[in-house]
């Protein structure tokens, strides 16, 4: 115990001092960097791609200082609403096969002991650590028109297929790099299924396919729709998959997009197809979200 | 107690391999019908093996299991038509109570009006009629509890399995479910097989119980049989307390033996017709409820089995007391004495006359 008054006066000053240091806004050092980046490289540009898009092309200057909606009415002609069409549709098919091939992967990883699940996660992911081109490339030399594939079906005696360049190459190509993005999610939800609900189940007389559909498949429903909506948003955006996969007339929205920026410099025009396929999908998925969270209040609430 | 003759389960050598150091069995007994009967044990005793060797979870590496005379092992799980209450309940999240009861009525086809009649009657049984709409992240431990063996009764199997099921709740409920427990199942009499490592439990509930340990059968017996008789050393000390004493047998004559303790001590046992003769190494169990002690007198006659003896600690156990006990030669012993007015006046340090009843020691291999 001390008897100075200058000592006793420090402390709670020093204390006061801390307490002011514990109430700095902490969330603004930690999100600050990012949220600088994201201003600068994601908000003004798409500032300026939602300027264009209100503005009339011109061949000469790019856009003239005119406002319009003809970049948007546009869209409704045929043509856009095929490429719109085909876009979310090899979306919806690739999602769809990535669930299905997802879900047996992540059960097994999910129930798997710990070390091969670590090694078989780390397969999983290895497309993603692979260059895009390479892999395509790679894909080019299986499915091309005298790839391996069609070898292998001529030395059956069977007739050579046409792939490469087809909407299957493409979801083929989609599936092999997005199939990550189901997989981790449905495994981590049934990572969270204790493997006594599996058996209790089967002890109440259920078969696989009955403890799959009736435990398994509403339980790990948030994985599920997250990793769809993942899948699926990155897949209506892809563009160098379909751009070397693909065939160069039955495009998707992103490869039109590329081509109206850097061949025709129709920048007003691509610029209203963006908007519109990043308002698609943020439709998508806020809807998505909007259904699963009424549907766990409902069942919350029942 | 409804005991039928009729056996209804059946297990004959099940022996379940993990690698050849952890082996299961080969176990073998027999369920009557309509008989609550244990698997007691220390954990790692096979005894939950053996149940989802039952519910077919595992695959038996060797022996069959038998239901009603018809081999059960080579079914698979949803085939078997045996209930299991998990220890953790493994309620279903997603379904409400009603949802829960109705899985297995549901898999089976049952039309929905059967279903909501049989799920009611269920209800009422363990008295749950009230929270049918509720989730199980909604209910107590106790509640959760009547609904997983609601979940299981109202299929109608033909034995109905726990695997500790009160290993979860704490000391009041467990109690309390313990008794509701044994009830329902006198009430139904359902063959029922219980998993537990808990031996109040097991006495208290059981018919038989068969003790497990390193993968084997000790003992099978009723309650009274493990507890009085215990079969080896093993299920002398897993059972209540007890103060075993290494021996050798140095007298034999009929019905009674004397044998001498590694201390010293010689002791006047009864025997029942045991084979082990003069020269034998035994272990004397005595209960320490059994060890009667006594005021020391001064002078009188030696009697047999009667020791001087000096009280070490008191130990305060609310409805006992628990006494550590020297004798001559510094053979310990431990008594246990109801806590009533008298037995409180014991103290340490205090000389006391010990008394064991030949009536009340055992021999067992050792």
């Amino acid at each position: 115990m001390t008897t100075d008054p200058t000592l006793t006066l420090g402390v709670p000053r020093q204390a006061r001092s801390s307490g002011a240091a514990r109430a700095r806004p902490v969330w603004a050092i930690l999100t600050g960097p990012y949220a600088l980046l994201l201003l600068f490289l994601l908000i003004v540009p798409l500032a300026n791609v939602a300027l264009f898009s209100i503005h009339r092309y011109s061949p000469t200057k790019v856009a003239l200082p005119e406002l319009t909606f003809d970049n948007f009415r546009k869209i409704a002609d045929l043509y856009y609403l095929r490429l719109f069409a085909r876009t979310l549709k090899l979306g919806l098919i690739t999602t769809v096969i990535c669930a299905v091939l997802g879900y047996p992967l992540a059960y097994w990883l999910a129930r798997v002991r710990p070390r091969l699940q670590a090694i078989g996660m780390f397969l999983l992911i290895m497309p993603l650590m692979v260059s895009a081109v390479i892999r395509i490339f790679g894909w080019i030399v299986i499915l091309g028109r005298k790839g391996l594939l069609n070898e292998a079906l001529a030395a059956l005696g069977l007739e050579p297929v046409r792939l490469l360049y087809t909407d299957t190459a493409v979801v083929i190509g989609l599936v092999n790099v997005f199939l990550p993005f189901m997989a981790l999610p449905l495994m981590a939800a049934i990572e969270r299924i204790p493997p006594s609900l599996e058996e209790a189940a089967r002890n109440l007389g259920a078969s696989w396919y009955h403890v799959f559909c009736r435990i398994i498949l509403p339980l790990s429903m948030p994985g599920l729709i997250s990793g769809s909506l993942l899948v699926y948003s990155i897949s209506i955006s892809a563009f160098v998959t379909p751009a070397l996969m693909g065939n160069s007339r039955e495009r998707m929205a992103a490869q039109q997009i590329y081509d109206e920026v850097l061949v025709s410099f129709n920048w007003p025009s691509a610029s209203s197809l963006a908007l519109t396929l990043m308002l698609l999908t943020l439709g998508l998925m806020f809807s998505a979200l909007y259904v699963t969270r009424r549907a766990a209040r409902l069942e919350r609430r029942r | 107690m409804v005991i039928a003759d009729g056996i209804e389960l059946e297990v004959e050598g099940l022996t379940r391999r993990y690698s050849p150091q952890v082996t299961v069995g080969p176990i073998s007994f027999d369920v009557r019908t309509g008989e609550f009967f244990s698997l007691l044990g220390p954990s790692g005793c096979g005894k939950t093996t053996t149940l989802r060797c039952i519910a077919g979870f595992e695959t038996l590496s060797a022996g069959a299991i038998r239901l009603q005379g018809e081999r059960l092992d080579d079914k698979p799980p949803h085939r078997r038509d045996v209930g299991l209450v998990f220890q953790n309940y493994a309620l279903f999240p997603h379904l409400n109570v009603f949802d829960n009861i109705a899985f297995g009525l549901k898999l089976r086809r049952v039309p929905k009006l059967e279903i909501a009649e049989r799920v009611g009657r269920i209800l009422r049984l363990v008295d749950l009629s009230t929270l049918t709409e509720r989730f199980p992240a909604q209910l107590s431990g106790g509640q959760q509890q009547r609904v997983a063996i609601a979940r299981s009764l109202v299929l109608e199997p033909r034995i109905l399995m726990f695997d500790e099921p009160l290993s979860n709740l704490d000391f009041k409920l467990r109690i309390q479910m313990r008794d509701e427990l044994k009830s329902l199942q006198r009430r139904l009499g359902k063959t029922a097989i219980y998993v537990t490592h808990d031996q109040t439990e097991a006495l208290v509930l059981s018919d038989r119980i068969a003790v497990l340990s390193h993968g084997r059968i000790e003992q099978i017996g009723t309650p009274d049989e493990i507890y009085e008789r215990p079969a080896t050393s093993f299920v002398a000390e897993f059972i209540g307390s007890s103060n075993l004493l290494a021996a050798t047998i140095v007298e034999r004559r009929g019905e009674e033996a004397t044998v001498v303790t590694e201390r010293g001590l010689r002791l006047r046992c009864a025997v029942e017709g045991q084979a082990s003769g003069e020269g034998a190494e035994v272990a004397v169990l005595i209960r320490p409820e059994r060890v009667q002690i006594k005021a020391a007198e001064n002078g009188g006659t030696p009697e047999d089995n009667c020791f001087p003896a000096r009280i070490v600690t008191v130990t305060y156990l609310g409805e006992d007391l628990r006494l550590d006990l020297e004798l001559p030669a510094g053979q310990m012993l431990q008594g246990t004495l109801k806590n009533t007015g008298a037995a409180r006046d014991w103290v340490p340090a205090q000389t006391v006359k010990i008394l064991v009843d030949p009536a009340d020691l055992r021999l067992l291999p050792r």
